[in-house]
């Protein structure tokens, strides 16, 4: 084949490459409610495993484990993560669910298998063009649960995540507290817990008591 | 080298900013009418039965009320299985629309039982 005819081929391939990634970004008015094509999330799981440097991808977890460690962590991931990764780490959250990409579900092996180096990377850095913002403890981070400088808090939290598969309703429970909530939030757990206060005869009065106050 | 800077401008094209969505979760209020293998169906206040799919990670919690005197989220709620609930139980579920059904994320109970335990320990305290 003479090589005019290969390059004219070669810009033929490219402009359908081109026609059918503009199709796909632009289906759906480029709409968050989208879920990401397999080439999209193949691409950007390869983008970031080659920008995390190797160095830090193979870097050891520094902080032992330990059930302190663990509490830490939990509480500190239900204060800072939980808002769009879920207490369980599923995602599965108003938040999560209207991302694009939607965070990863972490027990999956697309997580779990990350090496401690690139998980701490990843919560230190962010993840660009995701909703995933940098926690990096240098600058002014101010963590709500302490002063955790030196990147601790990160490595804590990668701790928590090879934890996340196992996480008991006790632990869940435990971190609901932690959970940031809104007034419309607040109010509605509130009624929530007064139906349920409210489910013997016994239990009413008080209630009502309380409402007059 | 060429591969890397081929992913990372494949990447940038593909790049979409975040955005905030409502939730599609639906809550549930009412007293249990039936108790299946997988499904619950529950009477709302408003005399609706809703029927609720029990999935394997629907997580089961017993509502205890807040001690008197103490902040509203300070409750003992404790971790529980289908088997502890019952008819006539007080349930809040968290539910997800999965097509025409709606599956379990959450049930949280108040059995008339647990409630009068509860109120026999603050009657002693």
């Amino acid at each position: 084949m003479r090589r005019g005819t290969l390059l004219i081929l070669l810009g033929i391939a490219l402009v359908v490459i081109a026609i059918a990634i503009a199709a796909s970004l632009l289906h759906g008015g480029l709409s968050a409610k989208a879920t990401p094509t397999r080439l999209e999330a193949f691409v950007a799981r390869n983008a970031r495993h080659l920008a995390i440097p190797r160095n830090a991808r193979l870097t050891q977890n520094p902080v032992l484990d330990a059930p302190e460690v663990q509490r830490e962590a939990r509480l500190h991931f239900a204060d800072h993560c939980a808002i769009c990764h879920g207490n369980d780490g599923s995602g599965d959250t108003p938040i999560g669910n209207g991302l694009y990409p939607k965070p990863p579900d972490l027990h999956k092996p697309a997580t779990q298998e990350l090496s401690d180096g690139e998980l701490f990377w990843i919560i230190e850095n962010g993840v660009r063009f995701t909703g995933m913002p940098a926690f990096s403890s240098n600058g002014d981070h101010d963590h709500a649960m302490g002063n955790h400088g030196g990147g601790q808090d990160s490595w804590k939290l990668v701790h928590f995540i090879r934890h996340l598969p196992h996480l008991t309703v006790t632990e869940r429970l435990e971190m609901e507290r932690y959970n940031p909530k809104g007034p419309e939030d607040r109010t509605e757990e509130q009624e929530e817990d007064q139906f349920l206060n409210e489910a013997t005869p016994k239990a009413r009065p008080e209630s009502q008591t309380h409402k007059k106050k | 080298m060429k591969v890397k800077w081929m992913t990372l401008a494949l990447a940038l094209a593909f790049a979409a900013g975040a955005t905030l969505a409502h939730g599609n979760k639906v809550h549930i209020r009412g007293k249990v009418e039936r108790i299946g293998a997988d499904s619950l169906q529950v009477k709302t206040p408003d005399g609706k039965s809703v029927e609720v799919k029990l999935v394997a990670s629907t997580v089961y919690i017993q509502h205890m009320p807040v001690k008197p005197g103490e902040p509203p989220d300070t409750n003992d709620n404790k971790p529980a299985k289908l088997a502890d609930l019952a008819i006539g139980d007080a349930v809040v579920i968290h539910a997800t629309p999965k097509g025409v059904s709606l599956e379990a994320d959450e049930v949280k109970f108040s059995s008339p039982e647990s409630n009068k335990v509860a109120a026999a320990g603050k009657a002693k305290s």
